[in-house]
């Protein structure tokens, strides 16, 4: 449903109401989307060690294990196989958007049974894939780029509503901050790990193996260095914060984000964290504002590199920001911001790079140059919601409903 | 077409605000699962500074200590004979893997905290007393461990089994 009021709206009555307002308010799913095709392969990777052992003939109760509680039920050794392969089946049903409710639900319900059949299957990012798998397990997140939804169109159905409550998303961006929140807060309150006592023990523990690395010799004495680890160490709580706090401001999102990037890379090369990084990173477009369509791009059709640009943002904008239209001859690319804001030429072409994921984390610093700050202008917006479009045809396939 | 109920940094004065299209039930159901969640996770979150196994609680990389256990088997007549020779057909390895127990008798670093990796240990220790029914001498399994709490000197803990049962 499309909710055009324009009559001047009634403020909550109270806490309660702008809740239920906040949570009810239906929203695009399609950051959930993206992250449900996303989160496939990442259950893949992390149901690989049980599927192999499995296939070898051991699973878990061969060797130690701690069951959380006795009444919870353990499956004959075949049955535990079969689920298993059924989760992987789910799991790529579940990316692929095939039966995406029961899919999705399926590998939730098996990766969460998996994980607490003992206490030692438990580690932070598999409790972490476990809420992400449960949220999607809740949201209508089978609506866009899913196979149920190319099958609905072949059969000449009506496009379902790709927006629903927003409370799932809230929800998983709740945990989302909660994990580097929680993560960064005990960093924090610890006077061994804040002073750097912990992460210089930890290099002075792996000396060996550093020196083996293909390190330069002054990058293996600064890490091994006690004093840098007072500065170091402050830095990654303050990252870690920082990210769990400045992923919900618009200010501060796409800097947050930037860092997050930097600093699950830093993680995944200095530490064996499983399908940690590859979570994180992925689950990171939940903090896209969900919207679609809402940004315009306009290009000069008779120009050969405007005309490139339309299947790169075709291909990579997996969350549907733009609507491309052509526009004048002779006149530079242009982009036309949800808040009416204008920037045009190399600015914009920035600005619409900042926005597709895959090429977001480079773009997004050039944005921090004089020249695309001083590239944006403000544009009166269109009441309609469409700043600037009467000029240009929507180029097929790049509008609201769209690809998917 | 824009979203009016896009932007989600200004509630106020929202169009969407008002729309009334969920019933009562769903709107209520809706806030308490929301509250519960938020509640659950936060005192998760909390427990893990005092638990010793921190399911979400998401305390990465807490502690740099490092720990080493000689683990024996004390036999009815009070021999103490190390795990690390086989016995009646197990292998303490082979019983023990993941979590860095299977090799107890090198130095190893305690990834979710000495606390977290003392509890691993001491279930351990009961889970082989239980599960070696060929075994049947040993009275109980005891580790003697030496931890080292981040960059802090060595302390000494011993750990027990439960006793098992019939032990000749």
């Amino acid at each position: 449903m499309t909710a055009t009021a324009t009559a001047a709206p009634d403020r909550p009555a109270s806490l309660a109401e702008a809740v239920d307002g906040l949570l009810g308010r239906r929203v695009s799913i399609r950051s959930l989307a993206l992250l449900r095709v996303l989160v496939g392969p990442v259950t893949l990777l992390h149901l690989r060690p049980f599927v192999t052992d499995a296939l070898n003939g051991r699973i878990y109760r061969d060797a130690f294990y701690e069951p959380y509680a006795s009444w919870y039920p353990e499956l004959p050794r075949p049955l535990y196989g079969v689920v298993l392969a059924v989760g992987v089946v789910a799991a790529v049903a579940m990316s692929l958007g095939f039966c995406t409710r029961v899919a999705t639900g399926a590998t939730f319900g098996i990766v969460a049974y998996n994980l607490f059949l003992s206490t030692t299957h438990v580690h932070s990012n598999r409790a972490y894939l476990v809420i992400v798998l449960a949220v999607l397990t809740i949201a209508p997140c089978g609506r866009e780029l899913s196979v149920d939804a190319w099958i609905r169109a072949r059969r000449g159905h009506p496009t379902l509503d790709p927006r629903a409550p927003a409370w799932p998303l809230w929800l998983l961006r709740f945990e989302a901050a909660a994990v580097y929140g929680a993560s960064g807060l005990s960093k924090l309150v610890d006077p061994d790990w804040f002073g750097g006592t912990v992460t210089w023990h930890r290099i002075v523990q792996v000396r060996d193996r550093l020196d083996a690395s293909p390190l330069p010799g002054w990058a293996v004495s600064l890490l091994a260095d006690r004093p840098f680890h007072t500065v170091a160490a402050k830095l990654i709580v303050i990252t870690e914060l920082f990210i769990a706090i400045g992923l919900w401001w618009r200010a501060t999102r796409y800097a947050a984000v930037w860092v997050a990037v930097c600093f699950h890379v830093a993680i995944e090369v200095s530490a064996s964290v499983q399908v940690f990084s590859l979570l994180a990173i992925a689950a990171l477009v939940i903090w896209a504002v969900p919207s679609t369509r809402d940004r315009m791009v306009m290009i000069d059709p008779e120009n050969r590199r405007h005309r490139r640009l339309v299947p790169v943002i075709g291909a990579l904008d997996w969350l549907a920001r733009f609507r491309v239209v052509d526009g004048a001859r002779g006149a530079p690319v242009t982009l036309t911001d949800r808040d009416g804001t204008v920037s045009a030429g190399a600015p914009a072409v920035a600005r619409v790079l900042s926005r597709l994921p895959p090429t977001a984390w480079f773009a997004l610093p050039t944005l921090l140059l004089p020249a695309a700050r001083r590239a944006r202008r403000h544009q009166i917006p269109d009441p309609t919601g469409h700043a600037g479009d009467s000029e240009g045809a929507v180029r097929p396939g790049l509008a609201a409903g769209g690809p998917r | 077409m824009v979203d009016p109920c896009a932007d989600l940094s200004s509630w106020e004065g929202h169009p969407c605000h008002g729309l009334g299209v969920d019933s009562r039930a769903r709107v209520i159901g809706r806030r308490l699962l929301v509250a519960l969640v938020v509640i659950v996770q936060l005192a998760l979150v909390a427990r893990g500074y005092w638990s010793a196994h921190k399911e979400f609680a998401f305390q990465m990389f807490p502690e740099s200590s490092t720990w080493r256990a000689e683990i024996v088997r004390v036999t009815a007549d009070g021999t103490r004979v190390p795990v690390s020779q086989p016995w009646a057909g197990y292998r303490w390895d082979e019983l023990v893997t993941g979590r860095g127990l299977g090799n107890p008798e090198f130095r190893h670093h305690a990834d979710a905290g000495l606390d977290n990796q003392l509890a691993f240990l001491d279930a351990a220790l009961d889970y082989v007393a239980d599960n070696t029914p060929r075994d049947g001498e040993t009275r109980y399994l005891e580790a003697t461990v030496t931890t080292w709490h981040n960059t802090d000197g060595p302390e000494v803990t011993v750990i027990r089994s439960d006793d098992r049962p019939g032990a000749t």
